[in-house]
Protein backbone atom coordinates (compact mmCIF):
# COMPACT_ATOMS: atom_id res chain seq x y z
CA UNK A 1 0.00 0.00 0.00
CA UNK A 2 3.05 2.34 0.25
CA UNK A 3 3.50 3.09 -3.39
CA UNK A 4 -0.17 3.91 -3.93
CA UNK A 5 0.12 6.09 -1.21
CA UNK A 6 3.06 7.65 -1.97
CA UNK A 7 1.61 8.13 -5.79
CA UNK A 8 -1.42 9.82 -4.11
CA UNK A 9 0.77 12.61 -3.20
CA UNK A 10 2.31 12.94 -6.85
CA UNK A 11 -1.56 13.93 -7.86
CA UNK A 12 -1.60 16.91 -10.06
CA UNK A 13 2.03 16.49 -11.07
CA UNK A 14 3.76 15.53 -14.27
CA UNK A 15 4.74 12.79 -14.63
CA UNK A 16 6.03 10.27 -17.37
CA UNK A 17 4.94 6.37 -17.65
CA UNK A 18 6.71 4.29 -19.87
CA UNK A 19 4.83 1.66 -21.08
CA UNK A 20 6.12 -2.28 -21.67
CA UNK A 21 5.04 -1.83 -25.68
CA UNK A 22 7.85 1.19 -25.24
CA UNK A 23 4.94 3.64 -25.99
CA UNK A 24 5.84 6.60 -22.94
CA UNK A 25 3.22 9.38 -22.24
CA UNK A 26 4.04 12.30 -20.46
CA UNK A 27 0.99 14.09 -17.94
CA UNK A 28 -1.16 15.45 -15.48
CA UNK A 29 -1.35 12.65 -12.88
CA UNK A 30 -5.13 12.67 -12.32
CA UNK A 31 -5.82 9.65 -9.92
CA UNK A 32 -3.91 6.32 -9.05
CA UNK A 33 -5.90 3.35 -7.44
CA UNK A 34 -4.48 0.37 -5.28
CA UNK A 35 -3.59 -1.61 -8.26
CA UNK A 36 -1.40 1.62 -9.62
CA UNK A 37 -4.03 1.82 -12.80
CA UNK A 38 -2.83 5.57 -13.51
CA UNK A 39 -4.94 7.83 -14.81
CA UNK A 40 -3.25 10.95 -16.99
CA UNK A 41 -4.77 14.64 -17.85
CA UNK A 42 -3.94 16.53 -21.01
CA UNK A 43 -0.94 14.06 -22.29
CA UNK A 44 1.71 14.73 -24.77
CA UNK A 45 3.29 11.03 -26.66
CA UNK A 46 6.82 10.48 -27.15
CA UNK A 47 7.45 9.79 -30.93
CA UNK A 48 3.44 11.03 -31.35
CA UNK A 49 4.23 10.18 -35.19
CA UNK A 50 4.92 6.27 -34.18
CA UNK A 51 1.19 6.03 -32.32
CA UNK A 52 -1.12 8.09 -34.29
CA UNK A 53 -4.05 6.63 -32.96
CA UNK A 54 -3.12 8.43 -29.67
CA UNK A 55 -3.33 11.76 -31.80
CA UNK A 56 -7.06 11.92 -30.71
CA UNK A 57 -6.62 11.17 -27.10
CA UNK A 58 -6.17 13.84 -24.19
CA UNK A 59 -7.17 12.07 -21.33
CA UNK A 60 -6.32 8.16 -20.17
CA UNK A 61 -5.99 5.38 -18.20
CA UNK A 62 -3.11 3.20 -18.41
CA UNK A 63 -3.63 -0.41 -16.74
CA UNK A 64 -0.77 -0.63 -13.50
CA UNK A 65 0.14 -3.95 -14.70
CA UNK A 66 1.58 -2.73 -18.38
CA UNK A 67 3.85 0.22 -16.55
CA UNK A 68 7.61 -0.30 -16.73
CA UNK A 69 8.38 3.06 -15.74
CA UNK A 70 6.93 5.96 -13.86
CA UNK A 71 9.52 9.12 -14.15
CA UNK A 72 8.96 11.76 -11.68
CA UNK A 73 9.45 14.89 -11.11
CA UNK A 74 12.37 14.82 -8.31
CA UNK A 75 11.22 18.14 -7.13
CA UNK A 76 8.21 16.65 -5.69
CA UNK A 77 9.39 13.36 -4.43
CA UNK A 78 9.94 13.73 -0.40
CA UNK A 79 12.53 10.58 -0.10
CA UNK A 80 12.75 10.92 3.57
CA UNK A 81 9.24 10.15 4.11
CA UNK A 82 9.41 7.36 1.85
CA UNK A 83 12.37 5.70 3.65
CA UNK A 84 10.90 6.65 7.03
CA UNK A 85 7.82 4.49 5.80
CA UNK A 86 9.40 1.95 4.32
CA UNK A 87 11.13 1.28 7.11
CA UNK A 88 7.65 1.69 9.42
CA UNK A 89 6.25 -0.91 6.95
CA UNK A 90 9.15 -3.55 6.91
CA UNK A 91 8.85 -3.33 10.72
CA UNK A 92 5.58 -3.88 10.56
CA UNK A 93 5.82 -6.80 8.01
CA UNK A 94 8.58 -8.28 11.33
CA UNK A 95 5.93 -7.76 13.20
CA UNK A 96 3.55 -10.39 11.81
CA UNK A 97 5.86 -12.93 10.69
CA UNK A 98 6.85 -13.10 14.80
CA UNK A 99 3.23 -13.46 15.98
CA UNK A 100 2.56 -16.13 12.90
CA UNK A 101 5.68 -17.62 14.57
CA UNK A 102 4.58 -17.65 18.29
CA UNK A 103 1.12 -18.97 17.00
CA UNK A 104 2.93 -21.57 15.29
CA UNK A 105 5.26 -22.51 18.59
CA UNK A 106 2.22 -22.20 20.71
CA UNK A 107 -0.22 -24.52 18.60
CA UNK A 108 3.11 -26.86 18.57
CA UNK A 109 2.87 -27.46 21.76
CA UNK A 110 -0.33 -27.92 22.64
CA UNK B 1 -24.54 -3.63 -14.71
CA UNK B 2 -21.30 -5.96 -14.14
CA UNK B 3 -19.68 -7.02 -17.68
CA UNK B 4 -19.70 -10.62 -16.31
CA UNK B 5 -23.47 -10.13 -16.22
CA UNK B 6 -24.00 -9.02 -19.59
CA UNK B 7 -22.09 -12.21 -20.38
CA UNK B 8 -24.53 -14.66 -18.75
CA UNK B 9 -27.10 -12.42 -19.99
CA UNK B 10 -25.70 -13.82 -23.64
CA UNK B 11 -26.68 -17.62 -22.86
CA UNK B 12 -28.04 -19.03 -25.78
CA UNK B 13 -26.85 -16.71 -27.95
CA UNK B 14 -23.91 -16.90 -30.82
CA UNK B 15 -20.58 -15.13 -29.55
CA UNK B 16 -17.55 -14.89 -30.87
CA UNK B 17 -14.49 -15.45 -28.50
CA UNK B 18 -10.47 -14.42 -29.36
CA UNK B 19 -8.02 -16.43 -27.27
CA UNK B 20 -4.94 -14.07 -26.14
CA UNK B 21 -3.04 -16.66 -28.60
CA UNK B 22 -4.96 -15.29 -31.29
CA UNK B 23 -7.46 -18.28 -31.87
CA UNK B 24 -10.83 -17.59 -32.57
CA UNK B 25 -14.33 -20.06 -31.57
CA UNK B 26 -17.76 -18.69 -33.29
CA UNK B 27 -20.60 -20.86 -31.09
CA UNK B 28 -23.02 -20.78 -29.21
CA UNK B 29 -22.88 -19.49 -25.05
CA UNK B 30 -24.33 -22.22 -22.95
CA UNK B 31 -22.53 -21.41 -20.00
CA UNK B 32 -20.04 -18.95 -18.41
CA UNK B 33 -19.00 -18.53 -14.92
CA UNK B 34 -17.52 -15.74 -12.66
CA UNK B 35 -13.74 -16.40 -13.76
CA UNK B 36 -15.54 -16.19 -17.30
CA UNK B 37 -14.73 -19.86 -17.76
CA UNK B 38 -16.97 -21.10 -20.99
CA UNK B 39 -19.01 -23.18 -22.42
CA UNK B 40 -20.14 -23.54 -26.15
CA UNK B 41 -21.60 -25.82 -28.10
CA UNK B 42 -21.60 -25.62 -32.36
CA UNK B 43 -18.56 -24.61 -32.70
CA UNK B 44 -16.05 -23.27 -35.21
CA UNK B 45 -12.31 -22.97 -34.11
CA UNK B 46 -10.17 -20.71 -36.83
CA UNK B 47 -6.56 -20.57 -35.79
CA UNK B 48 -4.54 -17.21 -35.72
CA UNK B 49 -4.18 -16.60 -39.33
CA UNK B 50 -7.56 -17.35 -40.55
CA UNK B 51 -6.24 -19.94 -42.32
CA UNK B 52 -7.70 -23.14 -40.36
CA UNK B 53 -10.89 -24.07 -39.70
CA UNK B 54 -12.64 -26.72 -37.07
CA UNK B 55 -16.06 -27.45 -36.24
CA UNK B 56 -16.38 -28.77 -32.66
CA UNK B 57 -19.50 -30.12 -31.15
CA UNK B 58 -18.87 -28.79 -27.91
CA UNK B 59 -15.68 -26.67 -25.81
CA UNK B 60 -14.76 -25.42 -22.58
CA UNK B 61 -12.40 -22.43 -22.93
CA UNK B 62 -10.66 -21.67 -19.24
CA UNK B 63 -12.05 -17.66 -18.85
CA UNK B 64 -7.78 -16.73 -18.49
CA UNK B 65 -6.97 -17.27 -21.73
CA UNK B 66 -9.55 -14.64 -23.29
CA UNK B 67 -8.56 -12.12 -25.10
CA UNK B 68 -12.08 -10.63 -26.24
CA UNK B 69 -15.31 -11.82 -26.58
CA UNK B 70 -17.84 -9.96 -29.57
CA UNK B 71 -21.42 -10.62 -28.55
CA UNK B 72 -24.74 -10.05 -30.30
CA UNK B 73 -25.91 -6.18 -30.14
CA UNK B 74 -29.66 -7.15 -28.60
CA UNK B 75 -27.49 -8.57 -25.86
CA UNK B 76 -27.12 -4.59 -24.14
CA UNK B 77 -30.97 -4.32 -24.61
CA UNK B 78 -31.78 -7.54 -22.50
CA UNK B 79 -29.41 -6.82 -19.96
CA UNK B 80 -31.29 -3.13 -19.35
CA UNK B 81 -34.89 -5.17 -19.77
CA UNK B 82 -33.39 -7.98 -16.94
CA UNK B 83 -32.47 -4.67 -14.50
CA UNK B 84 -35.66 -3.06 -14.55
CA UNK B 85 -37.46 -7.17 -13.80
CA UNK B 86 -35.15 -7.19 -10.87
CA UNK B 87 -35.88 -3.88 -9.99
CA UNK B 88 -39.75 -4.04 -9.60
CA UNK B 89 -38.99 -7.44 -7.57
CA UNK B 90 -37.59 -5.51 -4.98
CA UNK B 91 -39.66 -3.99 -2.61
CA UNK B 92 -37.37 -2.17 -0.49
CA UNK B 93 -34.08 -1.63 -3.20
CA UNK B 94 -33.10 1.74 -3.23
CA UNK B 95 -33.19 1.56 -7.20
CA UNK B 96 -29.80 2.35 -7.50
CA UNK B 97 -28.36 -0.85 -6.71
CA UNK B 98 -28.01 -4.01 -9.29
CA UNK B 99 -30.48 -6.09 -7.22
CA UNK B 100 -28.58 -9.06 -8.95
CA UNK B 101 -27.18 -10.89 -6.15
CA UNK B 102 -24.04 -8.87 -5.63
CA UNK B 103 -24.25 -7.75 -2.12
CA UNK B 104 -22.02 -9.58 0.50
CA UNK B 105 -22.27 -12.42 2.25
CA UNK B 106 -21.68 -11.25 5.73
CA UNK B 107 -19.62 -12.54 8.56
CA UNK B 108 -22.42 -14.38 9.80
CA UNK B 109 -22.98 -16.66 7.09
CA UNK B 110 -19.21 -16.93 5.67
CA UNK B 111 -17.33 -20.31 6.23
CA UNK B 112 -21.07 -21.86 7.56
CA UNK B 113 -20.75 -23.91 4.37
CA UNK B 114 -24.49 -22.93 3.20
CA UNK B 115 -26.45 -20.61 2.43
CA UNK B 116 -28.99 -19.76 4.81
CA UNK B 117 -30.54 -17.06 4.35
CA UNK B 118 -30.13 -15.49 7.64
CA UNK B 119 -28.05 -12.55 9.28
CA UNK B 120 -26.62 -10.26 7.30
CA UNK B 121 -26.09 -12.58 4.53
CA UNK B 122 -29.03 -12.38 3.05
CA UNK B 123 -28.77 -9.28 0.66
CA UNK B 124 -27.31 -11.57 -1.99
CA UNK B 125 -29.34 -14.63 -2.52
CA UNK B 126 -29.49 -14.08 -5.88
CA UNK B 127 -25.78 -14.96 -7.26
CA UNK B 128 -25.18 -16.40 -10.86
CA UNK B 129 -26.09 -18.78 -12.72
CA UNK B 130 -29.61 -16.67 -13.68
CA UNK B 131 -32.60 -17.91 -11.78
CA UNK B 132 -35.14 -15.26 -13.02
CA UNK B 133 -36.20 -12.89 -10.37
CA UNK B 134 -38.73 -14.79 -8.01
CA UNK B 135 -35.89 -15.00 -5.44
CA UNK B 136 -34.84 -11.53 -5.32
CA UNK B 137 -38.02 -10.68 -3.80
CA UNK B 138 -36.11 -10.94 -0.58
CA UNK B 139 -33.06 -9.34 -1.76
CA UNK B 140 -32.42 -6.06 0.17
CA UNK B 141 -31.00 -3.86 -1.62
CA UNK B 142 -26.74 -3.67 -2.06
CA UNK B 143 -24.27 -3.46 0.16
CA UNK B 144 -22.28 -0.20 0.69
CA UNK B 145 -19.97 0.71 -2.28
CA UNK B 146 -16.91 -0.77 -0.29
CA UNK B 147 -18.15 -4.22 -0.18
CA UNK B 148 -19.71 -4.80 -3.54
CA UNK B 149 -18.60 -7.39 -5.91
CA UNK B 150 -18.05 -9.83 -3.46
CA UNK B 151 -20.72 -12.02 -2.03
CA UNK B 152 -22.84 -13.43 -5.91
CA UNK B 153 -20.93 -16.57 -5.35
CA UNK B 154 -21.79 -17.87 -1.68
CA UNK B 155 -24.32 -19.79 -2.57
CA UNK B 156 -23.84 -23.66 -3.24
CA UNK B 157 -19.71 -22.67 -2.89
CA UNK B 158 -18.99 -24.00 0.88
CA UNK B 159 -18.76 -20.45 1.47
CA UNK B 160 -15.35 -19.60 -0.03
CA UNK B 161 -15.41 -15.82 -0.91
CA UNK B 162 -13.58 -14.92 -3.93
CA UNK B 163 -11.42 -11.41 -3.02
CA UNK B 164 -9.95 -11.37 -6.73
CA UNK B 165 -6.72 -9.69 -7.21
CA UNK B 166 -6.05 -9.16 -11.27
CA UNK B 167 -2.94 -7.94 -12.13
CA UNK C 1 -11.32 1.13 -2.06
CA UNK C 2 -12.35 -2.51 -3.21
CA UNK C 3 -13.45 -1.41 -6.36
CA UNK C 4 -9.90 -1.01 -8.39
CA UNK C 5 -10.65 0.42 -10.90
CA UNK C 6 -12.79 3.03 -9.37
CA UNK C 7 -11.20 5.65 -11.30
CA UNK C 8 -12.93 4.57 -14.76
CA UNK C 9 -16.85 5.26 -13.68
CA UNK C 10 -15.99 9.17 -15.40
CA UNK C 11 -15.48 7.06 -18.67
CA UNK C 12 -18.99 5.71 -18.67
CA UNK C 13 -20.89 6.16 -21.77
CA UNK C 14 -17.74 7.88 -23.41
CA UNK C 15 -16.46 6.95 -26.38
CA UNK C 16 -12.83 5.45 -25.80
CA UNK C 17 -9.75 3.96 -27.76
CA UNK C 18 -8.93 0.57 -26.15
CA UNK C 19 -5.09 -0.23 -27.02
CA UNK C 20 -4.73 -4.00 -26.68
CA UNK C 21 -1.40 -6.10 -25.34
CA UNK C 22 -1.28 -7.50 -29.11
CA UNK C 23 -1.54 -3.96 -30.27
CA UNK C 24 -5.12 -4.03 -31.21
CA UNK C 25 -7.20 -1.11 -31.12
CA UNK C 26 -10.68 -0.69 -30.69
CA UNK C 27 -13.13 2.16 -30.51
CA UNK C 28 -16.38 2.24 -28.48
CA UNK C 29 -18.74 3.79 -25.89
CA UNK C 30 -17.95 2.22 -22.88
CA UNK C 31 -21.12 0.94 -21.05
CA UNK C 32 -20.00 -1.22 -18.49
CA UNK C 33 -16.52 -2.45 -16.59
CA UNK C 34 -15.47 -4.11 -13.07
CA UNK C 35 -12.46 -3.81 -10.81
CA UNK C 36 -10.24 -6.05 -13.11
CA UNK C 37 -10.92 -3.54 -15.78
CA UNK C 38 -13.22 -5.99 -18.06
CA UNK C 39 -14.77 -3.50 -20.15
CA UNK C 40 -17.58 -3.79 -22.62
CA UNK C 41 -17.78 -1.18 -25.45
CA UNK C 42 -21.16 -0.46 -27.37
CA UNK C 43 -20.94 -0.21 -31.30
CA UNK C 44 -17.21 -0.94 -31.24
CA UNK C 45 -15.25 -0.62 -34.04
CA UNK C 46 -11.86 -2.27 -34.64
CA UNK C 47 -9.17 0.28 -36.26
CA UNK C 48 -5.96 -0.50 -38.03
CA UNK C 49 -3.30 2.00 -38.74
CA UNK C 50 -0.51 1.22 -41.29
CA UNK C 51 1.80 4.27 -41.87
CA UNK C 52 -0.39 7.20 -43.10
CA UNK C 53 -3.33 4.98 -43.60
CA UNK C 54 -5.86 3.66 -41.64
CA UNK C 55 -9.52 1.60 -41.97
CA UNK C 56 -12.49 0.60 -39.29
CA UNK C 57 -14.49 -2.57 -39.37
CA UNK C 58 -17.14 -2.45 -36.86
CA UNK C 59 -17.95 -5.03 -34.69
CA UNK C 60 -21.30 -4.40 -32.48
CA UNK C 61 -21.09 -5.24 -28.45
CA UNK C 62 -17.36 -6.08 -27.58
CA UNK C 63 -16.52 -7.73 -24.18
CA UNK C 64 -12.75 -7.48 -23.38
CA UNK C 65 -11.00 -9.01 -20.46
CA UNK C 66 -9.02 -6.90 -18.35
CA UNK C 67 -5.80 -8.55 -18.38
CA UNK C 68 -5.33 -7.18 -22.28
CA UNK C 69 -5.62 -3.61 -21.92
CA UNK C 70 -2.87 -1.33 -22.14
CA UNK C 71 -4.73 1.81 -22.52
CA UNK C 72 -8.44 3.02 -22.22
CA UNK C 73 -8.01 6.62 -23.95
CA UNK C 74 -10.78 9.47 -23.82
CA UNK C 75 -11.55 10.36 -27.66
CA UNK C 76 -11.66 14.01 -27.52
CA UNK C 77 -14.07 15.21 -30.13
CA UNK C 78 -11.88 18.00 -30.97
CA UNK C 79 -8.52 16.60 -31.57
CA UNK C 80 -10.55 13.74 -33.08
CA UNK C 81 -10.56 16.44 -36.43
CA UNK C 82 -6.74 16.12 -36.60
CA UNK C 83 -6.89 12.32 -37.34
CA UNK C 84 -8.46 13.67 -40.94
CA UNK C 85 -4.64 14.19 -41.88
CA UNK C 86 -4.83 10.08 -42.39
CA UNK C 87 -6.24 8.58 -45.03
CA UNK C 88 -8.91 6.26 -44.66
CA UNK C 89 -8.93 3.02 -47.04
CA UNK C 90 -10.93 0.00 -47.25
CA UNK C 91 -10.03 -3.10 -44.80
CA UNK C 92 -8.87 -5.33 -47.66
CA UNK C 93 -6.54 -2.22 -48.35
CA UNK C 94 -5.33 -2.07 -45.08
CA UNK C 95 -5.05 -6.33 -44.75
CA UNK C 96 -2.53 -5.76 -47.89
CA UNK C 97 -0.60 -2.68 -46.49
CA UNK C 98 -0.51 -4.60 -42.81
CA UNK C 99 1.14 -8.00 -44.59
CA UNK C 100 3.86 -5.51 -46.52
CA UNK C 101 4.77 -3.86 -43.09
CA UNK C 102 4.44 -7.40 -41.59
CA UNK C 103 7.37 -8.27 -44.45
CA UNK C 104 9.67 -5.69 -44.80
CA UNK C 105 10.01 -6.15 -40.44
CA UNK C 106 10.69 -9.79 -41.11
CA UNK C 107 13.04 -8.56 -43.89
CA UNK C 108 14.55 -6.49 -41.50
CA UNK C 109 14.88 -8.72 -38.58
CA UNK C 110 16.30 -11.13 -40.72
CA UNK C 111 19.22 -8.80 -41.92
CA UNK C 112 19.56 -7.75 -38.02
CA UNK C 113 20.08 -11.56 -37.30
CA UNK C 114 22.17 -12.03 -39.77
CA UNK C 115 24.68 -9.48 -39.29
CA UNK C 116 23.94 -10.13 -35.01
CA UNK C 117 24.82 -14.12 -35.80
CA UNK C 118 28.02 -12.89 -38.08
CA UNK C 119 29.58 -10.74 -35.36
CA UNK C 120 29.09 -13.88 -33.15
CA UNK C 121 26.42 -13.14 -31.08
CA UNK C 122 22.42 -14.52 -30.84
CA UNK C 123 19.21 -12.34 -29.81
CA UNK C 124 15.72 -13.57 -29.55
CA UNK C 125 13.21 -13.01 -31.93
CA UNK C 126 12.02 -9.37 -31.63
CA UNK C 127 9.40 -10.12 -34.53
CA UNK C 128 6.42 -10.06 -31.96
CA UNK C 129 7.89 -7.08 -30.12
CA UNK C 130 4.24 -5.69 -30.47
CA UNK C 131 2.79 -8.72 -27.91
CA UNK C 132 4.32 -8.71 -24.08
Amino acid sequence: MLFFSFYKTLVGKEITVELKNDLSITGLLQSVDQFLNIKLKDIKVNEEEKYPYMISVQNCFIRGSVVRYVHLPAGDVDVETLQDHSRLEAREQKKVQQQAQQQAQQAQQK
Amino acid sequence: MLPLSLLRTGQNHQILVELKNGETYNGILVNCDNWMNINLKNVIRTSKDTDKFWKIQSCYIRGNTIKYISVPDEIIDLVVEEEHTFKSYQPTGRGDGSGRGRGRGGENSRGRGEYTGRGRGDYSNRGRGGGTGGDSSSSRGRGDGSTRGRGGEFRGRGGRGRGGVPS
Amino acid sequence: MSFGSSSLGDEVDKKLIVVLRDGKKFIGTMRTFDQFANIVLQDTIERVYVGDCYSDKSLGVFFIRGDNVVILGEIDPDKEVQEKRLQKVSWDEIQKLYELEKQKKEEEEQLKRKIMTDSGLTIDSILNIDEF
